[in-house]
């Protein structure tokens, strides 16, 4: 574990990205997911009035929320948030597809395809050798996503960012 | 990854990595040239991922190339060589094999040449793709110069600047203060291939970023400031810069007195465009045009990536030529940070096209030169213009054409006038497919030849700046399947050109084309993450070489008649060309057509490229189709509301020469009198339930949708074709 925080997630600079998509379809070829279910999600905002009009960009998978209001609202206790890394898991045994964690998540993270579970990003920690980055991460040519493991008041202000950052869209 | 960590994942799960090269921005042969790792289980190709060692791509891939393994295994692959056994357009065909499918093209072809001559043949070209010399080379071999090229992209930017400033002036991207993207798309043109990262390397570095579009893309997006021109009017906004930066004597006057041919006629022809002027024809407001132009003229580092949007429309040539004078007579060519000219490698593959054998009689034979028959052959050879070709199937003017070779191309949904197109299939005497998937215009062919993906052939070398790779076959092919450049050389074999096509041995054809670089393919096998290439060093100010560069024309006199820059280009004048970059409307336009507008009152034009497709293809992969599902038309919120079309309306888009049915995607950031979609559409994804749209009215082909009027829809000299028109845009319903 590293020793500097307890906290994994993948971070999002918007002023690297440039919307290629990349990161969306090596999630789905690399976690080999279903029609419609997508981990990550890259997409296109906008910002003031033509003329003066800007577009900016967000690509989105999981948090993994220092308190995720997925697993607080979960009725069968499916959703945990691991000790180590702070990775935030499904148990697809305990899960019955009720969705009211996609109800209670801020970002419209979780997921359900054909078997009614839910389904979200894991950060591929059962997926890669420790020296490798997520397929999202890694195909990235701005890195616009990067891998960090910091302090939970760090991922707090992060997760506000990205609050900040939907809310100032139009 | 690296080639280590790309092992270690494969063993992790029980797979192989296989480096090689991406082929999806070029399906048939390789496209942009990005170096990937290939995985396979149990033989099957299951995934990609970017190499770090390729110079180009440096371990990013894009969205395309993460979905190839749905490529190669898509239900719309051709499974094996077909024959036609119905009507032309039934689509009946018998299933045949490969050799029989080469010995009946082969008689066929001898015959049209024995009853016709040899320039009956033409080769419809997509793209640049690795296999396009084999084009030329084969139509050389036979005798025909009617290499069919697109007329929509790139050799009218290189035509217009070579004949104007002697070379292609590349931007200086990594030295500059400020980038003029202009109808370019940095991004999806290439989005892991060096000028997306250029992009994002000036932002952070503070270069001031400009776009010229009529809609924000998400490079616009990140820019700081927008001139949003309407579609096929950037000559007018060129003029008018040029105007502006005369009038305030903006302009280098030591490299014009020393290095430009002309000045005195072109101040005096630029006085009439005026920045109002231009406002009234590209709707930028006046400010914006002044502004622009001297931010350009006075920042020293200042560079103009010009891109293929400036290639659509009847005053094409006039909108790259007047570009380049500007960047001349403020004093950015060949400089640190302006529009620098690269000098070619050293070392060079051996080019196989055969172009000691052009000659007066092959440039004469031209069904529809492409470029003025006096100014032929170009760079790539001598060419007809793709529209052209087949519309000399209809008009037989000068003469038809009687057989067609489609190679990795779609006739009804990548070049303008489908109406024309398909009556030119329905007659067309003999037309051969060679595909990697179904195509548009299948149910037309005489002859469909299945090829094989790149992941599944082991040639040919890749040679991109900075990179020479042997790719590695990832899978045995899935079918009878051979390549594109195996389907040239046995057809050239059976046609008693085997002299030329190396007795038919692809491993001949590879061997002979590196030996100029001193090592074979096995040899360059040896390098499992290919060779990586250093440039050399950049100088600058070589005006005195490139000035005096000898152009391909027969005889190969220099580009520039006075080893200066053309501002006044003789060479054109003396065919009758104008000798100064003019103006002319779109054949419909608010401003040229204004008696239109009240039928048709928005302003129509496509997108060239998407951050998810390649021109017409891979609307069937599923991961790329899901990302955009339907074909929408981006329409301002102000224009949809006005005639109360809400978000996913599916609307009827009318213009003068068809109609389209699409989805309506509300769009703030498009100028409120325009409306744009992407080309290319008309495949299915059967995985995702989604039918074909229909070629013809009532599907998604904007292709129908222009003018192909010859005195109105062409740029006269480079054969430009228009897409821009005027529409009326409604909400559907049924009935209509």
């Amino acid at each position: 574990m590293n020793t500097t925080g307890n906290e994994h997630y993948i971070s999002f600079q918007p002023e690297n990205c440039t919307q290629c998509h990349g990161c969306e379809i090596a999630c789905k070829a690399w976690r080999e997911l279903e029609y419609g279910v997508q981990y990550r999600r890259v997409r296109n905002l906008w910002r003031g009035d033509y003329p003066e009009i800007r577009s900016f960009t967000l690509s989105l998978a999981c948090l993994h929320c220092v308190e995720p209001a997925c697993a607080a609202v979960c009725p069968s206790e499916a959703i945990t948030k691991e000790a180590e890394g702070g990775v935030v898991t499904v148990d697809e045994a305990l899960c019955t597809g009720c969705k009211l964690c996609a109800e209670a998540c801020p970002f419209g993270v979780p997921q359900f395809g054909e078997e009614g579970v839910m389904q979200k990003c894991d950060l591929c920690h059962s997926h890669q050798p420790a020296d490798c980055d997520p397929p999202c991460v890694d195909t990235c040519p701005g890195k616009a996503l990067v891998f960090v493991k910091e302090g939970a008041s760090e991922k707090r202000n992060a997760e506000q960012r990205l609050v900040r950052l939907i809310s100032s869209a139009e | 990854m690296n080639f280590q960590q790309a092992q270690t994942i494969a063993q992790l799960n029980g797979e192989e990595a296989i480096p090689t090269v991406c082929g999806m921005c070029g399906p048939g042969g390789p496209g942009g040239g990005c170096g990937i790792y290939a995985f396979v289980r149990n033989g099957v190709f299951t995934r990609v991922a970017g190499m770090d060692e390729c110079p180009v791509n440096k371990g990013a891939i894009c969205a395309k190339g993460h979905a190839a393994p749905q490529w190669v295994y898509s239900a719309d692959r051709l499974k094996y060589p077909l024959r036609r056994v119905g009507k032309k357009g039934e689509g009946k065909f018998e299933r045949v094999s490969w050799e029989v499918a080469i010995t009946h093209i082969a008689e066929v072809l001898t015959e049209q040449k024995a009853l016709h001559g040899a320039k009956s043949l033409a080769i419809l070209t997509p793209a640049k793709r690795a296999y396009s010399a084999y084009l030329q080379r084969f139509l050389t071999a036979h005798g025909s110069p009617n290499y069919g090229h697109s007329g929509i992209c790139a050799m009218q930017r290189a035509f217009a600047f070579l004949y104007t400033l002697g070379d292609y002036p590349r931007p200086d991207y990594n030295n500059a203060d400020l980038i003029i993207y202009w109808g370019r798309q940095p991004i999806y043109a290439g989005p892991v291939a060096p000028p997306a990262r250029a992009f994002l390397a000036a932002k952070k570095r503070g270069a001031k970023i400009v776009a010229i579009k009529p809609s924000v893309e998400p490079d616009v997006g990140m820019a700081d400031i927008w001139l949003p021109v309407r579609p096929g009017t950037d000559a007018a906004l060129a003029l008018a810069m040029l105007h502006v930066v005369i009038r305030e004597n903006l302009i280098d006057h030591e490299f014009v007195e020393k290095w430009c041919y002309g000045f005195n006629q072109l101040r005096d022809h630029v006085l009439q465009f005026t920045p109002e002027w231009a406002e009234s024809v590209c709707g930028v407001p006046v400010f914006q045009i002044e502004e622009l132009a001297r931010l350009y003229a006075t920042t020293p580092r200042a560079t103009i990536d010009l891109g293929n949007g400036v290639e659509h429309a009847p005053s094409a040539n006039d909108a790259i030529r007047a570009i380049g004078i500007l960047m001349a007579i403020t004093g950015h060519l060949d400089r640190k940070g302006a529009n620098i000219f690269i000098k070619p490698p050293a070392n060079a593959p051996k080019d196989i096209t055969l172009r000691d054998r052009y000659d007066r009689d092959l440039v004469e034979a031209l069904v529809g030169p492409e470029f003025p028959p006096a100014f032929q052959p170009f760079l790539e050879g001598p060419s007809s213009a793709y529209y052209r070709i087949l519309e000399s199937v209809l008009t037989e003017k000068p003469y038809p054409i009687r057989g067609i070779i489609a190679p990795g191309t779609q006739p009804l949904v990548s070049t303008r006038g489908t109406k024309t197109v398909l009556a030119a299939l329905e007659k067309l005497e003999f037309f051969v497919i060679v595909d990697v998937a179904r195509t548009a215009e299948m149910a037309y062919a005489d002859i469909v030849l299945p090829v094989a993906t790149c992941y599944e052939t082991d040639h040919p070398y890749h040679n991109v700046p900075g990179w020479l790779m042997a790719p590695n076959r990832v899978i045995e092919p899935l079918g009878p399947y051979k390549s594109t450049f195996e389907f040239f050389l046995d057809l050239g074999k059976a046609m008693g050109y085997g002299n030329d096509f190396w007795s038919g041995d692809i491993a001949a054809a590879m061997d002979d084309q590196l030996m100029p670089l001193g090592l074979d393919m096995a040899q360059l096998r040896q390098h499992p993450t290919g060779i990586v290439k250093q440039p050399p060093p950049q100088d600058y100010e070589k005006y005195q070489t490139v000035f005096n560069r000898r152009s391909p024309r027969l005889g190969n006199p220099p580009f520039l008649p006075q080893g200066k820059v053309a501002l006044y280009n003789n060479s054109f004048e003396q065919e009758g060309f104008s000798p100064l970059p003019e103006w002319r409307e779109p054949p419909e336009s608010l401003s040229g057509t204004p008696e239109l507008a009240g039928e048709y009152p928005l302003i129509l034009s496509d997108y060239h490229t998407s951050r998810n497709y390649s021109a017409s293809w891979q609307r069937n992969i599923p991961h790329l189709r899901e990302i955009q599902p339907v074909p929408v038309l981006h329409i301002h919120p102000e224009a949809a509301s006005a005639r109360e079309i809400s978000e996913h309306d599916w609307v009827r888009v009318s213009s003068p020469y068809g109609w389209m049915k699409v989805q309506a995607e509300l769009y703030p950031g498009i100028r409120p009198d325009t409306v744009m979609i992407l080309h290319g559409w008309w495949q299915g994804c059967s995985e995702l339930g989604i039918e074909d749209y229909p070629i013809a009215d009532g599907g998604a082909n904007v292709n129908l949708m222009y003018s192909v009027d010859p005195e109105k829809a062409y740029d006269p000299l480079v054969t430009a074709m228009t897409s821009q028109t005027l529409v009326e845009v409604t909400k559907w319903r049924e009935l209509q």
